[in-house]
């Protein structure tokens, strides 16, 4: 017995012991590396950076600052400014783009972007045909004037297509790539781990599941970043991240819970960022599977959601419950749209009318955002409230997608902001039967109205009659009821005082100006 | 009145295995009285009171959605008691049967069993434990069905090892100069000699059972939201642990209490039934 006593004491001395020699050494650490150097740290290694086939906002955070667009958001606004285009025309019918470039811009070999390269990654994007080509669905061809002239050919009219060209699948890609191509991957495997751009900042180290570095493209044509270099760490646990970052090891941590940032602001070295963002927050309610294939029983889940009790609880009043599918500040927003609110009575009454009785249904989630564990044990009160039994079923981030992709879940919980600034993004990816699965139908829904509503504002340029297309369809869709949309969220994060020049732009969720920060 | 005198003496020879079964004895009617003795619903969500500190209307505090966290540890009690016994009565009465069988066979039978059972020593038995529980499913009875998987060859070892003396003793030798058959001299000769060690083995390994439950749960390879079970109690709360350090300890300490309960029992129950602890 004396032994264990001694054992459990010596384990203790130990681990606190750990604990002080580690942050005796902190200090000194940062110390010498105030090379204007910006640390973040973030909960999760990135998958693959190619621009091509990245579709995934915290990958975009290392890729974008290593490419040049040829048109760039503005600001935080949702409009677009020149990039590496300094103007551009269309042709009278809508089909025919042609963008002059600026001259000077350099790879970070040192190689000149011409028109060339622009019509290489672009032909390389299509032709890879992942998921950020999407974002082009209606491209024909590009062509090469002159070195400075490219000729972008569209099929159909596509509203969107200036703004989706800003978005990190436009990137342009040094067609020098060619040279690391295996088995005709146009050198995907390669650019999955490395950059081949333009942009400010190039990927100087990976280490996985430890570390990433961006240090400064020395033939960069803009003007030299004030940030030497980006340090991006992988630090797991929430509760590690607040402790370096109190500490000043970094200084942005992007995983702390919504809980935890209102202790942080009574920190004197350390702000909040806050404002509203476009990112939504829902629920999927697989319209195939038998008792969700009808709609008065989606409209009775709608109604026993208690979404004024998720965004106090699980949001702290940060974020509003969402009216529709787009979200609050994008145009296509219906401020007179219906909304579900809790009502008890009516979800029974629906369920009734349904003839759904001893209804069960599996609600399965991932551990990609903190907070999905707590909406989905919410939900799970509510909807025994009405009679449907849920089980929770915990699953890997990877294998969540895989699922939704597959169509083999009954619920689920995600999110998306858009990349562009047109209804598009939320109209045409969740609701056309064209895009089932991960694409962004995830709902599996067919409705042949809304069908032909989405399309039709999809294929002409004025906004007016495309608002009054994407209403008539919302319409319909709350009918539906395909998903319960439950908040658009404020985009919050705590980073050191002393971090400086920080722009948000809602397009460009969890991504960062790099370039025009400093510390 | 000799009664009593004898559990003074009892108290006094062997303090902390009357303390371990008082802990025990407390764990178990806590659980069994769960309903009577819990002062809030354990499931029952309450927005408005979430991660509220430990005070009058809730003695220990809140999670993160507003349940009382006195009472999912006391549900709790009930999931790790049956995690515990469950592992130990699966893997005992498994290894009983393969162990007295390879030992009583001998031979192939006993090499092949015995190798297989090596091989699965050889992993530590956490790790297997969760690649077992993750190949099932992740839910609270395929963790204990895992557990109590890798837990067998201990057991197969100790009653094997018995059974090869228990064979070579008079009785048995006379039962098989009588014809007895195999299954007679198993459930009759070998079971019965060899239990006092598997008790002893049994309520050592319930409080590691506990703890090896409440690990895969702590992961997320165990009980499922919105269990009230320790270890994912504890999970959960480990996001909180900086400004609501309620919420992971109280569940961390019920662990650690009934753990430390079972092996202060266990401890003392080997001491009273090895001979060579007698003096």
């Amino acid at each position: 017995m004396k032994k264990v006593l001694v054992l459990i004491i010596s384990i203790l001395v130990l681990t606190s012991l750990a604990g002080c020699a580690k942050s005796a050494n902190t200090p000194q650490e940062s110390a010498t590396t105030q090379d204007k150097s910006l640390v973040i740290a973030t909960a999760a290694d990135l998958g693959t950076i190619d621009p091509a086939v990245a579709m995934d906002n915290s990958a975009w955070k290392i890729s974008y600052p290593a490419y040049e667009r040829l048109v760039n958001f503005k600001g935080s606004s949702t409009e677009v400014e020149p990039g590496l285009a300094k103007s551009w025309s269309i042709s009278p019918d809508g089909l025919t783009w042609t963008f002059i470039l600026e001259e000077n811009h350099k790879f970070a070999d040192g190689t000149s972007l011409d028109a060339a390269a622009v019509k290489y990654s672009f032909d390389r994007l299509m032709t890879i045909k992942k998921g950020p080509s999407d974002a082009f669905p209606s491209l024909e061809s590009v062509t090469v004037v002159d070195p400075q002239t490219v000729v972008f050919k569209l099929k159909t009219v596509f509203p969107a297509f200036l703004s989706t060209l800003a978005t990190n699948g436009g990137g342009i890609v040094n067609p020098a790539v060619m040279k690391e191509e295996k088995d005709g991957d146009l050198g995907q495997n390669w650019l999955a781990n490395h950059t081949a751009g333009s942009g400010p900042y190039v990927l100087s180290e990976w280490i996985p599941e430890q570390s990433l570095k961006l240090t400064v493209n020395p033939n960069y044509s803009g003007d030299k970043p004030k940030l030497a270099s980006i340090n991006v760490k992988i630090i797991k646990d929430p509760s590690s991240q607040r402790m370096a970052l109190e500490k000043g090891d970094v200084d942005i941590a992007e995983n702390i819970p919504v809980d935890q940032l209102k202790e942080l602001k009574s920190n004197q070295d350390l702000i909040v960022f806050n404002t509203p963002s476009l990112m939504v927050d829902y629920v999927y309610l697989n319209t195939q599977k038998p008792g969700l294939d009808n709609p008065k029983v989606r409209q009775a889940i709608s109604y026993a959601v208690d979404y004024q009790g998720i965004i106090s609880s699980v949001w702290q009043g940060n974020a509003t419950q969402m009216r529709g599918p787009v979200p609050q500040g994008l145009w296509g927003y219906q401020s007179d749209l219906f909304q579900y609110t809790k009502n008890l009575e009516k979800a029974k009454s629906l369920l009734q009318e349904a003839g759904v009785k001893d209804l069960t249904l599996n609600f399965m989630y991932s551990d990609n955002k903190a907070w999905w564990e707590q909406e989905a044990q919410i939900i799970q009160n509510n909807l025994s409230e009405i009679g449907i039994k849920v089980n929770l079923q915990k699953i890997a981030y990877a294998a969540q997608r895989e699922k939704i992709d597959a169509g083999d879940f009954d619920l689920t919980l995600g999110v998306w902001s858009p990349d562009y600034a047109d209804p598009y993004m939320f109209m045409n990816y969740w609701f056309d039967s064209d895009n089932f699965g991960l694409a962004g139908n995830r709902a599996f829904y067919k409705n042949d109205q809304v069908d032909q509503l989405v399309r039709k504002a999809a294929s002409v340029n004025d906004q007016a009659q495309r608002t009054d297309l994407y209403k008539q369809a919302q319409e319909l869709i709350m009918q539906d009821a395909p998903y319960v949309f439950l908040v658009q969220k404020n985009y919050q994060l705590p980073m050191r005082k002393s971090v400086q020049g920080f722009v948000f732009n809602p397009m460009l969720q969890d991504m960062y100006n790099f370039e025009m920060m400093n510390k | 009145m000799a009664q009593f005198r004898y559990l003074r003496y009892f108290t006094k020879r062997y303090p902390l295995t009357v303390t371990g079964a008082v802990i025990i004895f407390l764990v178990v009617m806590v659980s069994l009285a769960a309903p009577l003795v819990s002062p809030h619903n354990p499931y029952t969500l309450n927005l408005t009171d979430r991660l509220k500190p430990p005070g009058s209307i809730y003695l220990l505090g809140t999670d993160e959605l507003g349940r009382d966290i006195l009472s999912r540890i006391i549900y709790g009690a009930r999931l790790s008691l049956l995690a515990g016994v469950g592992i130990v009565g699966i893997a005992g009465l498994f290894g009983i049967v393969i162990g007295s069988v390879s030992g009583l066979l001998g031979g192939k039978v006993d090499q092949a069993v015995m190798r297989l059972m090596d091989i699965m020593l050889a992993f530590p038995s956490l790790v297997l434990a969760l690649a077992l529980s993750a190949a099932l499913g992740p839910n609270f009875r395929n963790s204990i069905l895992a557990i109590a998987i890798v837990k067998i060859p201990v057991y197969v070892r100790l009653v094997r090892g018995q059974a090869l003396s228990i064979k070579e003793r008079q009785f048995v030798k006379a039962a098989q100069t009588f014809g007895a058959p195999k299954v007679w001299i198993i459930s009759r000769h070998i079971i019965p000699n060899c239990l006092s060690p598997v008790v002893v083995q049994a309520t050592l390994g319930i409080g590691e059972a506990i703890l090896i439950a409440a690990t895969l749960s702590f992961i997320g390879l165990g009980a499922q939201p919105p269990a009230a079970e320790w270890g994912a109690m504890v999970s959960m709360g480990r996001i909180y642990l900086l400004d609501q350090w309620w919420y992971a300890s109280f569940p961390g300490i019920a662990i650690f209490i009934t753990v430390i309960g079972f092996n202060l029992f266990g401890d003392g129950v080997r001491d009273m039934l090895d001979p060579r602890f007698h003096n």
